[in-house]
């Protein structure tokens, strides 16, 4: 799976405003988490299992997308009308394998397309129209950079390792873990000293007010599935 | 204009041992770089050229703790007084390490960067972008991502971004340590261009070859003192005797003398067969079906960023399993995993690769031989360590060594290792005149103790300097293959100047 931040933004019709993905993401979150498996709880869970298979499909993963609706497909509707039916342990055990895909599994995939989807800089843009302070958004921004930076490195340290042919043996787990973790957090510290001083020079984090030149607003797309995603909410509120 | 007057600035350090130490960087410094001047600082690592750079982009004192006195006016106005964000306005940065001066991950949004910072009009910006990207021919670069990026790329992109800018002055810090000749050929367009803008460019530099026609003064350091200084007529006279008294690398690469110090005729080889490898994204592909390489010999690979140097080594020393080449040496042929226990890698960045707590340890944790106890495999560390000039440092952490004492422990664990193929990922990149022969040294020494020994460098004075034999690889596949000396060296002589004149020979 890709880490971070994606480099470049998605191109053709199916551009959303990084605050619409987040309204799709505490939507489908909050209804698959807690929601019941009867009445019209059960009618919206059905709907937001569609939301990840279309974001899915939409930034091009197409095997995953069809893999995760049939899988989502599957476990609802197994809460639907298997587990009603059953009784004991295998009601039990379905309930509990069930459950972990349902209500994890839908949230994770909106975050997976959210991290596919969106540049730093689209990210940066949106949280400082939504008025999140720099202390916020800054050292967040620079999380989703670093995770390619951590992957990097830890894939050098891997092989560096397997020459020296020290940490593979199974018996002592925590030699391997101390191996890998010293190198790593050496370098991750030096590298973030000179992204630090090199963000300094460029003129980060002095309050003044950025400018962009990423175009983010809302369209009328955005705009209608945030009313939806509203009217779902209010929906699974009063019910 | 900047003016230095009287600066010092002393580091407050920590040193290995954990006592504090206060370290020099720069002292009772005069300088007064003039607009539109393109001045070059170079001299030994440690010399104060990199404080100089960080006194002007105001990261001293800004980021770097220290004592600072002295005045320093950046266009008649006292750098005291500056926010750094006002210096950051008006002087633009590249830095030695390519991977590590980027906020972004996208590269067109990172051009942008420093100009949103200053709160430019985005339209502006994107047209600059367009403009920048177009003088520069790389609109290839746009709109991608910074990690499938080389290091050549990345700072042509770190460049673009300072065009973006577009600042008065110009401090670059040691920009060319990590890149290949063409690469190199690259950032000097962009420098000439910088010039003829009338831009004020200050560079710390140890390869001095691609400034020799930009220079128009160039300040030689000693311990943070300013000890020569040439103008651009001094600097065209310098011969290559000099530069070297001088400790400093050659102006002209074709100066550089090549004196074969002891003929080898290789008994042996290690041949390599149906090395084939590619990686998921098509990239640096390898294609080799058959390939002689000198035993006990000290063998250069060299070619461009991309050629497939890095993938051939990683493949010989057993790290991708997905290849099915057969190494033969010594009549045992090795298949990937037992070409694991017979290769061992020194990488670029060293400090991936040590692992304990001191460097005693270090060496002993690669000792393997199971018949030897504990007391005779530190004694054989300590032996090792001291013919690598590491003797007074056995109880030191490693991380806390300086670079080069870092590789040598690298190269200490190496060689206790016991394994018969060495192979050294760019060891000189980013060295001084004086380490650079350091590090030679201790590889011809390796080829006496019956190494073979295998270099991807594009460091031709080195190459001169140290290696046997030759093997030039492109697009995947080997070019060439010849042992160094008196008649092929010309080979080798016409590969680099090609580049040098910017030329393309793909």
């Amino acid at each position: 799976m890709e880490m971070g931040l994606k480099p470049s933004t998605a191109k053709g019709v199916f551009r959303l405003d990084p605050r619409t993905k987040l309204a799709l993401l505490i939507t489908v979150g909050i209804i698959m988490m807690s929601g019941k498996y009867t009445g019209v709880e059960y009618t919206l869970r059905l709907i937001c299992i569609c939301v990840p298979f279309i974001l899915l499909l939409s930034v091009r993963l197409y095997k995953s997308a069809v893999i995760a609706a049939v899988l989502l497909l599957a476990t609802v509707l197994c809460e639907g009308f298997i587990i009603p039916k059953t009784s004991g342990l295998v009601n039990l055990l379905i309930m509990i394998v069930c459950g972990v895909i349902s209500r994890f599994g839908p949230g994770y995939l909106c975050g997976w397309y959210v991290v596919r989807s969106t540049s730093v800089s689209e990210f940066v843009t949106a949280m400082e129209r939504m008025h999140f302070p720099n202390v916020i958004t800054i050292p967040m921004s620079v999380m989703f950079r670093y995770f390619p930076t951590l992957k990097e490195e830890y894939a050098s340290i891997h092989d560096a390792m397997k020459m020296r042919e020290i940490g593979q043996s199974i018996k002592n787990p925590f030699t391997h873990v101390e191996y890998i973790l010293v190198p790593i957090m050496m370098s991750t510290v030096q590298i973030a000293n000179d992204l630090s001083a090199a963000s300094l020079t460029k003129g980060l984090g002095t309050g003044r007010k950025r400018t962009h030149i990423c175009n983010i607003g809302l369209t009328p797309v955005d705009v209608g599935l945030i009313v939806i995603m509203t009217g779902m909410l209010a929906l699974f509120f009063i019910f | 204009m900047i003016e230095f007057s009287n600066v010092t600035f002393i580091y407050n350090a920590t040193r290995a041992d954990g006592v504090k130490e206060d370290t020099a960087g720069v002292r009772d410094l005069n300088i007064t770089v003039n607009d539109g001047e393109f001045l070059v600082l170079t001299g030994g690592s440690g010399c104060g050229k990199t404080t100089v750079i960080r006194l002007i982009n105001g990261l001293i004192p800004y980021f770097y703790n220290g004592e600072l006195s002295g005045k320093i006016n950046l266009e008649n106005r006292d750098m005291r007084e500056m926010s750094i964000y006002d210096i950051s306005e008006k002087v633009g940065s590249v830095f030695q390490n390519p991977k590590s001066q980027f906020f972004n991950v996208n590269t067109t949004d990172e051009m942008a960067f420093a100009a949103e910072n200053q709160s430019r009009d985005p339209q502006e910006i994107k047209t600059m972008i367009g403009t920048t990207a177009d003088s520069l021919k790389i609109e290839s670069l746009l709109n991608r991502n910074i990690f499938d990026l080389s290091g050549g790329e990345k700072q042509l992109v770190a460049c673009a971004g300072i065009n973006v800018l577009s600042p008065n002055i110009i401090v670059l810090d040691e920009p060319s340590s990590n890149l290949d000749h063409r690469a190199i050929g690259k950032l000097t367009d962009m420098l000439k261009l910088w010039k003829k803008q009338g831009k004020t460019i200050i560079i710390a530099e140890h390869r001095l070859f691609y400034l020799k026609d930009l220079a128009d003064r160039m300040l030689v350091m000693e311990e943070g003192k300013i000890k020569k200084e040439f103008d651009a007529d001094a600097i065209n006279r310098l011969k290559y005797e000099e530069l070297d008294g001088l400790g400093l690398r050659p102006l002209v690469l074709e100066d550089i003398p090549f004196e074969k110090t002891e003929e080898t005729t290789p008994e042996k080889f290690v041949e390599l067969k149906d090395f084939s490898f590619s990686y998921k994204d098509k990239l640096h592909s390898i294609d080799i079906p058959n390939l002689s390489i000198p035993a006990k010999c000290i063998t250069a690979v060299i070619g461009h960023n991309g050629a497939g140097k890095s993938t051939l080594v990683r493949n010989i020393c057993g790290l991708e399993k997905r290849c099915k080449g057969l190494l033969t040496y010594n009549g045992k042929s090795m298949k990937y995993k037992e070409r694991l226990h017979s290769c061992y890698m020194i990488m670029q960045d060293v400090n991936h690769q040590l692992f304990t707590e001191s460097v005693a340890d270090e060496v002993m944790l690669s000792i393997t031989c199971k018949k030897m106890n504990e007391e005779e495999k530190r004694k054989k560390a300590e032996n090792i360590l001291r013919d690598l000039d590491l003797g007074d440092v056995t109880e030191a952490h490693p991380m806390a060594l300086s670079g080069g004492q870092k590789q040598r422990t690298a190269i200490a664990s190496g060689i206790a290792s016991d394994k018969p193929i060495i192979i050294f990922d760019e060891p000189t990149s980013g060295l001084d005149l004086c380490h650079m022969k350091q590090v030679a040294d201790r590889i011809k020494e390796l080829k006496r103790f019956g190494k073979t020994v295998l270099i991807v460098t594009h460091d031709y004075e080195f190459i001169l300097r140290c290696c046997d034999h030759i093997i030039r690889m492109e697009r995947g596949k080997i070019k060439e293959s010849y042992d160094l000396n008196e008649k092929t060296v010309n080979k080798l002589r016409d590969y680099i100047n090609i580049n040098d004149g910017g030329k393309e020979n793909v």
